[in-house]
């Protein structure tokens, strides 16, 4: 790992893969698929989770290649990953949020970034970005919102802006997202919890997770029903043991 | 017997499968009955596909269960079986042949031969193994021998279409073709067989070798061929046999196989024990300071080389004193000195000078007498004088003494005693393979004066008799006597006879040398070097001989080839592998161009001539010092670069030194490496010695200051560790390093400095930055012709032939102007005059002015920059004409910087043809101004255009000035000019961009002393202060003007967009602190945030406070602004959880 500065081609490189090594562990933390279907590896010195289903390995490298482009060309506001249930509800937004602090002329993209964080700090900084991940549970609670959960990564541009780039002569691979699935689509009840952040003074990251208006009001009414029947159970307890 | 038959299916098969099917036990005996019944088994599976192929049915499985030694062996049982029953064979040989399948007609063919073959009965079994073949007419016939071969056991081959089935061939005469085709076969004649009957065994082929008339067979069954049966594989590995090498330190592995007693993959366990020893490593291996130093102190080969070059030396000088003195043969004192070397001393003058060197070569070869006198073990018979106990015992001269690390020494013999001779020890021999030969070696040590002295002595007395010297080494010298000896004949009168004057000057030159030395010397006599030297290997011990033209080759043939001098191990090898021998009359019999062929151009050549005793190598006692090296390879263990790095610098002290020592300087610097071989141990059997090697060398050049030439051991150094550097080795496997300088050249010579052209125009570049108008220019200029060397006063006879002061002239090393053709002086005089009409010369002197003002073009404003006109035109061509001498470096040094370094010239040119005048005025000239430029108006009218253009000009230019500039005296194409870049230009490189980083919101607050302000942007100190903040207004709501202050903070960091998300961490942060506090302070008063369980607040209810619900109203307005300004981002609202 170099003490130099990063360069802008190494800075969109480490952010693109870090965010692909956090969705890999977002899929395996937030059990959107069974554990059995990740394995665990090393990344950044830590250990995370990578999945071994290759078409799902694919459409997250696919995705984020496409995402890596369009953080090369500055556009790229937030990538967020969307957790759903089966009707396509938003239950949780990963939102990573970058933000490209400096233009860089494509001549100049080699070379390195006067006062840039360096490459050996970024990956320190992306270890706690995981490790904070992995814990997330203690957060935000165990996902138990049923088997029937999927998920989709989504791009958010600056205003006005539109995915760009592409390598064939079709249109860039990005379809329009659901409405409610973006932070336009966000209810005033969905919380926002900021799980880190990072300045590189190249592009800035931070990973923020969005418990969406729905996700709280059915963990309400789980709780409510669970203290419901915690009740019932304790009357049915009394009533089996008439006082002596 | 019919196992061969068998074979005949397997085309694939080889002989060697051949002779391992005859020592099956035939089927039927008791032990292979298993092995039969499953081979009956797969009789039966084999009968129906019989004729298809053989090979497919490889490939089954064998039945399971059954014992199956293997695939091969089962199968030629099998055959084996179905040769016992006839069906089966008539099925498999005498079958229909299959159309479009001859391999299978020719495989039955053979089969069926063989089984005639078969019919014919066994007599002994001394063929056996072998298969012949009969090629052509043969005496007795092919019949007879073909009887001849089947009765005794060999198989007779009718066909040659399968080579490797065929292991000889028999014949009386092969085509040229034939023979080409055969070269890699035993090729014999039929009187092999029939002698190896007669005798009842199998002879050697190799002695009944088809030799075609007239042609030299020799590659013909030499070269070891796979095919070869072991027997010719084994005489042919005697031959071979590797002579033992005698080394201590052998520097390949191959090498290391021949040294005897040599264990060369194990590392010697003393020196890793050593070496395992920083402190000991410190102080004895190449890391020590002073290694060097002591290197040379006790390396016998370093004083030896040393010697020789000194005496070289001082031979050289002798001769330079005798050519003054013209023969004024005194002998010269040697005075017994201490220290070893030899510098300082001085050698009689030669007797009689060898005033014509020319004349020597043409003296007709058996007329010149070469003597090559040589002291019998030198080392030895120096140590034994002052010993003379020792005489007639076995001794050694080697750094090792008395009994200490006997056994196992390492310490090599640099020379022993004719009795240890005896014994079969070796010079180069490590003291352990003498002992071990010799168990009562007695060792003697190195006694470096005493050699010094004997060896001055030797000389001494050499120098007086010889013609011409040429000093070998130390204990050796080869002398020219061919005038004494002439004179000594023509005195004697009887030419022709008995009588050998050169044997008798011989013997009084070994008469003298015994006593002055008490030492013997042998003498070499013939009539070149290179016989010389041979004959002294037969005068040795203590003898004289006289190799006469006439014996020459009777006494070269039972010699071997690295008995020639120049000719060595490797040069054996190749003999001994590519002709098949090393002795000289054998290959005195061979061409010139297989020799050429065998050995390369140079050794095959010189093996040529010297096999007929011609060698045209003349005695050199003068042959310049071309190198000065200084090269170590013992003890050289380093562990990393540093360590190298210091090292290279130390051995150029030491190049230095030699440099100095003879006054020479050097041009070019050869780095030459040894690294261990790979497969090496780290440490070789010598002690610290350098074991197997690769041997490295790289060269480049050795530039000083100036270009010039160098001694300077930093340079030499710096030089070195570059080339060291760029081989990129491991320090560690370093085990030699050698420095060598080439190029030489005299120190004093060179002080006329190579690199002349580069001083001026530095110096012209200094004048521009310094003073950038014209007009300082022209003192610049004295300035640069000032730094020009100085060289010693001109004449003044030529300075007053001149009609101007010459400065530059005057630079002119005189002796060298003289020395001159007289048309080369003409044309430098002519250039000096020339010159001496521009300005700048006579400016430059400080002398008298020019006559004339300066003419308008060189020195004028004329858009051009100033500097670019200094240079006189004139100024590269007359220099280097003048110096001859320094022509070629000068030339050679500007040749690859010629574009930029002349631009001045052609910048100068150029604007001098932009000075000519406009070209339509030349048409219209009245003929009155013709008349006054001088020119008849007539003429001029009839001459072309073109012509009347330039004599117009000319014209003009003689009028204005009085003289016609001269055209450049070299042609000069003109280039497009590159664009040159004003001095301390630097390319525009964008700048690296920087990094930017989102602002960071601050806390302001009040310091205790008055003015002071204290501002906070870390999460931790905000968190500190609301602590305190909580702390102190425990009793009392909150001030707005504090919670103002506070918001402002948190809505700045809450927003994306100014402080980025880091700021958002941040503010979360210090939110969920603020809650942590407030609800450690009221628990009570927190409002249940649109939370239905009522039961949790419930107990916290009644508390409510003022206080309290003061703070918590603060804390949720402040939490709702925030949530505001985070919407714009992230949607939703921030969670405190």
């Amino acid at each position: 790992m170099s003490d130099e500065p990063l360069s802008f081609d190494q800075a969109v490189a480490g952010v693109s893969e870090f965010i692909e090594v956090a969705i890999h562990t977002i899929l395996y933390v937030r059990q959107v698929y069974p554990p059995d279907l990740f394995i665990r590896r090393k990344k950044y010195d830590t250990p995370v989770y990578q999945s071994r289903h290759p078409t799902l390995n694919e459409y997250i490298s696919g995705a984020i290649k496409a995402v890596s482009d369009e953080i090369a060309q500055g556009t790229v506001e937030k990538v967020v990953m969307v957790i759903r249930n089966k009707e396509h509800v938003a239950l949780e937004r990963f939102i990573f949020s970058v933000e490209n602090m400096v233009e860089v002329e494509p001549f100049n993209r080699g070379t390195r970034i006067e006062n840039a964080m360096t490459a050996k700090s970024l990956v320190q900084y992306f270890r706690s970005f995981l490790i904070k991940l992995s814990m997330l549970e203690c957060q935000l609670g165990q996902m138990n919102l049923g088997d029937d959960i999927s998920f989709a990564i989504l791009l958010e541009l600056k205003d006005k802006a539109a995915p760009s780039v592409s390598h064939t002569t079709d249109p860039p691979p990005w379809v329009p997202a659901e409405t409610q699935h973006t932070t336009a689509g966000v209810t005033e009840e969905a919380e926002l919890h900021m799980i880190r952040s990072v300045n590189t003074g190249v592009i800035n990251v931070s990973i923020a997770v969005q418990e969406s208006a729905e996700k709280l009001r059915l963990e309400k009414e789980k709780r409510k029903q669970r203290r419901l029947e915690a009740k019932k159970a304790a009357e049915l307890l009394k009533q089996e043991q008439p006082p002596q | 017997m019919a196992s061969q038959d068998s074979s005949e299916y397997y085309f694939d098969d080889d002989s060697q499968f051949l002779n391992a099917l005859q020592n099956i036990v035939l089927p039927g005996d008791i032990q292979h009955d298993t092995i039969q019944t499953s081979e009956n088994i797969l009789d039966g599976l084999e009968d129906e596909h019989e004729n298809a192929s053989q090979e497919s049915e490889e490939l089954e499985p064998p039945p399971p269960g059954q014992p199956r030694p293997s695939l091969k062996r089962d199968y030629s049982q099998v055959e084996e079986d179905d040769w016992e029953e006839p069906d089966q064979v008539d099925e498999a040989v005498y079958g229909a042949a299959h159309f479009d399948n001859f391999g299978e007609y020719m495989r039955r063919k053979r089969a069926k031969l063989q089984i005639q073959n078969s019919q014919i009965g066994q007599g002994s079994q001394i063929f056996k193994g072998l298969a012949i073949y009969i090629n052509g007419w043969t005496q007795p016939s092919v019949q007879d021998l073909r009887q001849m071969i089947v009765e005794h056991g060999g198989v007779f081959q009718p066909y040659l279409d399968k080579k490797g089935l065929v292991t000889h061939i028999i014949t009386c005469s092969l085509t040229p073709a034939k023979l080409q085709e055969f070269k890699h076969m035993k090729v014999a004649r039929p009187e092999w067989l029939l002698e190896s009957i007669k005798a009842g065994t199998l002879l050697p082929w190799r002695d009944y070798k088809y030799i075609p008339e007239g042609r030299d067979d020799s590659s013909q069954g030499s070269k070891p061929k796979h095919q070869q049966s072991s027997l010719s594989m084994e005489t042919q590995a005697r031959q071979a046999a590797i002579e033992p090498l005698y080394v201590t330190d052998p520097k390949s592995v191959k090498e290391a196989a021949a040294v005897p007693g040599y264990a060369s993959a194990v590392s010697n366990p003393n020196a890793r024990r050593a070496m395992a020893n920083p402190e000991w490593r410190k102080a004895h291996t190449s890391v020590s300071a002073d290694f060097i130093d002591g290197y040379y102190k006790n390396s016998r080969l370093h004083h030896l080389s040393t010697w020789k070059s000194e005496l070289k030396d001082l031979v050289h000088e002798a001769q330079e004193r005798a050519e003054a003195t013209h023969g004024g043969g005194h002998l010269g004192k040697v005075a017994a000195e201490s220290g070893v070397s030899m510098r300082g001393m001085e050698l009689p003058a030669m007797k009689s000078p060898s005033k014509s060197k020319g004349k020597n070569k043409a003296v007709v070869d058996h007329d010149r007498v070469i003597m090559h006198c040589d002291f019998d073990c030198f080392f030895v018979s120096a140590g034994l004088v002052s010993r003379p106990e020792l005489k007639g015992k076995p001794v050694v001269v080697c750094h090792s003494q008395g009994n200490t690390g006997g056994t196992s020494s390492t310490s090599e013999i640099a020379s022993c005693s004719y009795e240890a001779r005896k014994f079969g020890v070796k010079n180069g021999m490590s003291l352990r393979q003498g002992r071990s030969l010799c168990p009562d070696l007695v060792t003697i040590p190195y006694e470096f004066d005493r050699y010094k002295q004997f060896s001055l002595q030797f000389y001494t007395v050499l120098m007086s008799h010889a013609d011409d010297l040429q000093a070998v080494s130390v204990d050796e010298a080869l002398i020219d006597v061919s005038d004494r000896v002439a004179q000594l004949r023509r005195s004697a009168g009887y030419e022709g006879s008995q009588y050998d004057p050169a044997k008798d000057y011989a013997e009084t030159i070994r008469a003298e040398v015994r006593k002055a030395t008490n030492c013997e010397i042998s003498i070499g006599i013939s009539r070149n070097i290179l016989l010389a030297r041979l004959a002294t290997r037969k005068a040795k011990p203590g003898g004289s001989f006289h190799l006469l033209p006439e014996d020459v080759p009777e006494f070269l043939a039972p010699l071997e080839v690295s008995d020639l001098h120049g000719i060595g191990y490797h040069t054996k090898q190749k003999a001994q592998e590519k002709l098949g021998t090393t002795n000289l009359g054998e290959l005195s019999k061979k061409s010139k161009s297989q020799l050429i062929d065998a050995l390369g151009k140079a050794t095959g050549e010189k093996l040529y001539n010297g096999l007929r005793g011609i060698d045209d190598k003349q005695i050199e006692s003068d042959k310049p010092r071309k190198s000065v090296s200084c090269e170590i390879n013992y003890g050289i263990r380093f562990e990393n670069n540093e360590q190298a790095e210091q090292f290279i610098y130390q051995m150029a002290v030491e190049v230095k030194k030699r440099l100095d020592a003879i006054d020479m300087l050097g041009r070019s610097i050869t780095l030459k490496i040894m690294k261990r071989d790979a497969t090496a141990p780290e440490e070789p059997a010598k002690f610290l010695g350098h074991g197997p090697c690769d041997l490295f060398s790289k060269q480049g050049p050795l530039i000083g200051p100036g270009g010039k030439a160098t001694s300077d051991d930093q340079i030499i150094g710096e030089f070195a560790w570059r080339l060291l550097k760029s081989f990129d080795f491991d320090p560690k496997d370093l085990r030699g390093i050698g420095l060598q300088v080439q190029k030489l050249e005299s120190a004093s010579s060179s002080n006329i400095p190579a690199g002349q052209a580069v001083l001026p125009f530095k110096r012209m570049q200094d004048s521009s930055r310094s003073g950038p108008s014209h007009r300082q220019a022209t003192p610049t200029i004295a300035d640069a012709v000032q730094a020009l060397p100085q060289h010693p006063p001109p004449e003044p006879t030529k300075r007053a032939e001149q009609s101007f002061d010459l400065p530059s002239f005057s630079q002119v090393d005189m002796s060298v102007f003289d020395a001159l053709p007289p048309s080369l002086q003409e044309e430098l005089k002519n250039e000096y005059s020339r010159r001496s009409a521009t300005p700048f010369t006579s400016v430059g002197a400080g002398g008298p002015p020019a006559p004339k003002p300066a003419p308008a073009f060189p020195n004028k404003p004329t858009g051009f920059p100033a500097r670019r006109s200094i240079t006189p035109v004139g100024v590269f061509p007359a220099r280097s004409s003048a110096k001859e001498v320094n022509v070629k470096r000068i030339t050679h040094q500007l040749a690859p910087q010629n574009r930029t370094n002349l631009s001045p010239q052609k910048s100068l040119l150029f604007m001098l043809m932009k000075k000519k005048p406009p070209k339509q005025v030349s048409s219209r000239t009245s003929e009155a101004k013709l008349r006054e430029l001088g020119i008849d108006p007539e003429v001029f009218a009839s001459l072309p255009k073109q012509v009347q253009d330039e004599q117009l000009v000319r014209a003009r230019i003689l009028k204005e000035k009085g003289s016609l500039p001269e055209p450049p005296s070299q042609r000069i194409i003109l280039k497009a000019k590159k664009p040159t870049l004003p001095p301390g230009f630097v390319p525009y490189r964008a700048p690296a961009p920087k990094a930017r980083f989102p602002e960071v919101p601050v806390l302001r607050q009040r310091g205790k002393a008055k003015g002071e302000k204290l501002a906070f942007t870390e999460a931790d100190d905000v968190q500190r202060i609301m602590e305190a903040w909580v702390a102190a207004y425990k009793h009392w709501a909150p001030r707005d003007k504090d919670i103002e202050y506070l918001s402002k903070f948190l809505l700045q960091s809450v927003d994306s967009e100014y402080a980025g998300d880091v700021g958002v961490e941040k503010a979360v942060a210090v939110m969920k602190w603020w809650m942590v506090l407030l609800r450690r302070t009221w628990p009570g008063s927190e409002p249940g945030v649109d939370d239905d369980d009522e039961d949790e607040d419930e107990d916290g209810r009644g508390q409510v406070d003022a206080i309290g619900k003061a703070w918590w109203d603060a804390f949720w307005k402040v939490k709702r602004e925030m949530d505001v300004v985070a919407r714009r981002k992230f949607g939703g609202s921030l969670s405190l959880r």
